[in-house]
């Protein structure tokens, strides 16, 4: 029978989140963390501000982290991993490696939370030379420039005067594999470009897209605001192409909705690149005996289809942006669900 | 000015082009013009969107809504979104033709998921336009009419009621009888133009039947401004407005009713945002439709003829009212309304409008034919012997838009006309 304990690996948002509401519930908590802290991405890649009310990220993500680690039933291991799992819904032994060495944890129920990646746009060639111009970054890389205040040219260190973001790289994209929408990366650029707008006023930032996919309130609150009081320039059309030009990169593309070709130049590119399933997901699902959809998330729906935190093994549940591209609201609302799944579990476990 | 165009490098061949009003496209007449977008303007989106009133022309997102309801693309290549991808792409509106093509038809803004409102953003643009001195010949010429003379069309300020002279019925002024139960404020059109007049005539019949107690400012009346102020001359308009509030304040009265829509939109909604000027007005459709069981027997005469309607722009989109001139006309016996695809909200412009009325031979170099004759050809695909209008602008810009296109078989008329000949059995040709 259950000992009582939701084991959860991986302690980002959805880790995080969902420590604290099993936590909550009445478990005990286990938060296995690969790295030296808590934090997950957020930290990791130093974000800047949420796009929740441009909330400050350390800030936010910080009171999650201490909602979440100061609960008395939370125990949280960092520096360690997953190693193996044995036993079934109601009776997991979990094996953990430390720096210390390794140990096994008795666990109702397990709740995976190992995230993203951001999409390398250095993995096919032809991503606009990004390992070649130093002038040509992702939106990972401006989260941290954005956060120290410094957005500058890495090639020369000066502010740039022309900023264009380039949408999709690395989702929707047959060639690569990754058909998704990675969901996020329309609002983030948006997000970028009126940070930008506000740390640079006399710049000029662009935004070349597909199709702007701003679901939900981040109509509002992110493209409406970034075009009406932030004069951020929306151009359809994607970029093909950057080459170098003098001292600065030339973009080619079509200007769809004028039907005619592009070419302009820019200080800084900033490739709006999408979420992969992390190192971490893979591997843990491997570990764990989850099935992975073909882009190697973890695949969510249990059998009906319809349950985004079941995975193919009752009692392992899975939140976040291990199972899908996800924003912080479907992050947390995936983590509680998992959580609250977790903790039903131990009280009543599922023989599958 | 996509389809059919040869790659040439660096120019675009333009697949449309009109210079003077003829359509030249074609490969043995090119017309050429920059293909590669070298860079962006947004400081020209910029220009216009900080000028106030203008904000919203910098909130398009190119959903491109707005083109196929704008009318002056029917017969070109124009609408909203195209001019705010002009602003990003190097042109400056307040230095450019495109500036003065919109009629404020306000069906644009009616579409508009983003509320961009040309309404607001061209009288803006203009006036700013008007005041760096780019304003074309015609449309300066009606302006400094409408200031000497207090009408644009440069007649005598005195002879404003000369009109009355040709009524077989009374048309008391104010300054005789100082009090009256309405005001009609007749307009510039209905006052001067031989086919306003016609109208103003019927009107005068139709209200001594129905024992109106009416009257008119005459002489003391001046043009209402409105559409001076939207084709850019704010000043003129203002000027023009203080004139007439004081004039409508010197007597007492209990409802206006006006000729004209513009003249409508200039007093229950310019006049009382800017100027606080806050009294009951009836455009002449609603008041006449509000007295419909006491004019209903006095159509006696049949009309036997399809009769289409035009919706004035400031008449329908701009304030709503539909239903008041299809009740007069429908109470017309043996008259068979006929409605045409463009109809009610989704009514086509007649090009008069925003300063249109002054702009015909400048706006004919940008676009293939005028409004008008597109709405003539369009009532009379549907049938129509009669085309019928309840705005002044309209009644010389339809009867010269069905000569120009050989429809002279369509009669144009306004509803007061249709009213009077039924209900004295005159007039009526066929």
């Amino acid at each position: 029978m259950s000992e009582g304990t939701v084991l959860i690996i991986g302690a980002g948002p959805a880790g995080l989140e969902a420590a604290r509401t099993a936590a909550q519930l009445g478990a005990n908590v286990v938060l296995v963390e690969k790295r030296d802290r808590v934090g997950g991405t957020p930290d990791e890649s130093n974000y800047a501000k949420l796009t929740h009310h441009f909330r400050d990220a350390d800030e936010a993500i910080g009171e999650l982290a201490e909602a979440a680690t100061s609960h008395p039933h939370v125990q949280v291991l960092t520096n360690s991993q997953v190693v193996s799992v044995a036993g079934e819904a109601g009776d997991f032994r979990v094996g953990i490696q430390n720096g210390a060495g390794a140990k096994t944890v008795h666990a109702g129920a397990i709740i995976v939370a190992t995230g993203f990646q951001h999409f390398d746009p250095g993995r096919e060639t032809q991503y606009y030379n990004y390992y070649s111009f130093s002038d040509v970054i992702t939106i990972a890389d401006m989260e941290g420039m954005l956060k120290a205040h410094q957005v500058v040219r890495p090639s020369n260190g000066q502010p740039p005067e022309r900023v264009a973001f380039i949408q999709c790289v690395g989702s929707r994209d047959r060639q690569i594999g990754n058909e998704y929408c990675s969901k996020v990366c329309c609002g983030i650029a948006s997000k970028q470009a009126i940070e930008v707008k506000q740390q640079l006023p006399n710049s000029r930032v662009f935004i070349f897209y597909i199709d702007m996919r701003m679901y939900g309130y981040w109509e509002n609150e992110l493209y409406w605001p970034a075009q009406e009081q932030h004069h951020v320039n929306y151009v359809k059309g994607l970029v093909s192409e950057i080459l170098a030009k003098d001292d600065r990169l030339l973009i080619r593309g079509e200007d769809t909705t004028m039907g005619r070709p592009m070419e302009v130049v820019m200080d800084l590119v900033v490739l709006s690149v999408g979420m992969e399933p992390s190192q971490g997901t893979r591997q843990v699902a491997e570990i764990l005996g989850l099935e992975q959809n073909k882009y190697g998330y973890i695949q969510a729906g249990g059998p009906t289809h319809i349950d985004p935190v079941a995975t193919s093994r009752p009692g392992i549940f899975v939140a976040g942006a291990a199972a899908r591209p996800s924003d912080l609201d479907d992050t947390f609302a995936t983590a509680g669900l998992a959580a609250a799944r977790a903790v039903a579990t131990l009280r009543q476990p599922v023989m599958a | 000015m996509d389809a059919g165009l040869d790659k040439v490098e660096g120019i675009l061949e333009k697949e449309v082009a009109i210079v003077d009003g003829i359509d030249i496209s074609g490969p043995w007449n090119r017309m050429f013009e920059q293909r590669v977008i070298w860079d962006y303007t947004p400081e020209l989106i910029e220009k216009v969107a900080s000028l106030p009133g203008a904000e919203s022309f910098a909130w398009c997102y190119q959903c491109a809504k707005c083109v196929p309801v704008c009318p002056v693309d029917q017969v070109g290549d124009y609408g909203p979104r195209k001019l705010y991808r002009m602003a990003q792409t190097g042109v400056d509106l307040l230095n450019h033709d495109a500036l003065w093509l919109c009629t404020t038809c306000r069906n644009c803004v009616r579409v508009c998921k983003k509320v961009v409102d040309m309404v607001k953003i061209m009288p803006a643009a203009r006036e700013q336009a008007v005041l760096n001195g780019f304003v074309p010949e015609e449309l300066q010429t009606a302006f400094e009419n409408t200031a000497k003379y207090g009408n644009p069309l440069g007649q005598s300020q005195r002879k404003r009621a000369a009109w009355t002279k040709k009524s077989d019925v009374p048309v008391p002024i104010m300054k005789d009888v100082k009090r009256a139960e309405v005001l009609w404020y007749v307009g510039s059109y209905p006052s001067y133009h031989p086919r306003g007049i016609d109208a103003s005539l019927a009107a005068a019949r139709i209200f001594n039947a129905l024992n109106v107690d009416f009257a008119i400012l005459g002489r003391e009346e001046k043009d209402d401004g409105d559409s001076q102020r939207l084709a850019g001359e704010l000043g003129l308009f203002e000027m023009l407005a203080e004139h007439n509030i004081k004039v409508f304040e010197k007597y007492d009265w209990d409802l206006m009713v006006v000729t004209g829509p513009h003249e409508y939109n200039a007093f229950k909604k310019e006049y009382k945002e800017r100027f606080g000027f806050d009294r009951p007005i009836q455009h002449y459709t609603q008041f006449l439709a509000d007295r419909l069981d006491q004019l209903k027997p006095m159509l006696k005469h049949e009309i036997p003829l399809k009769v289409t309607f035009h919706d004035p722009c400031y008449l329908g989109r701009h304030h709503g009212e539909y239903d008041a001139p299809r009740a007069l006309l429908q109470a017309i016996p043996g008259l068979e309304l006929v409605e045409m695809g463009r109809c009610r909200e989704n009514g086509y412009c007649c090009g008069g409008g925003g300063g249109g009325m002054w702009l015909d031979s400048f706006t004919i170099n940008h676009t293939t034919m005028r409004l008008s004759e597109r709405r003539v050809l369009e009532a009379v695909a549907y049938g129509a012997d009669v085309l019928a209008v309840s705005c002044p602008f309209e009644v010389s810009r339809f009867e010269d838009a069905a000569k120009s296109t050989g429809n002279d078989q369509l009669k144009v008329l306004d509803i007061l006309e249709l009213l009077d000949m039924s209900m004295r059995g005159v007039g009526l040709a066929a």
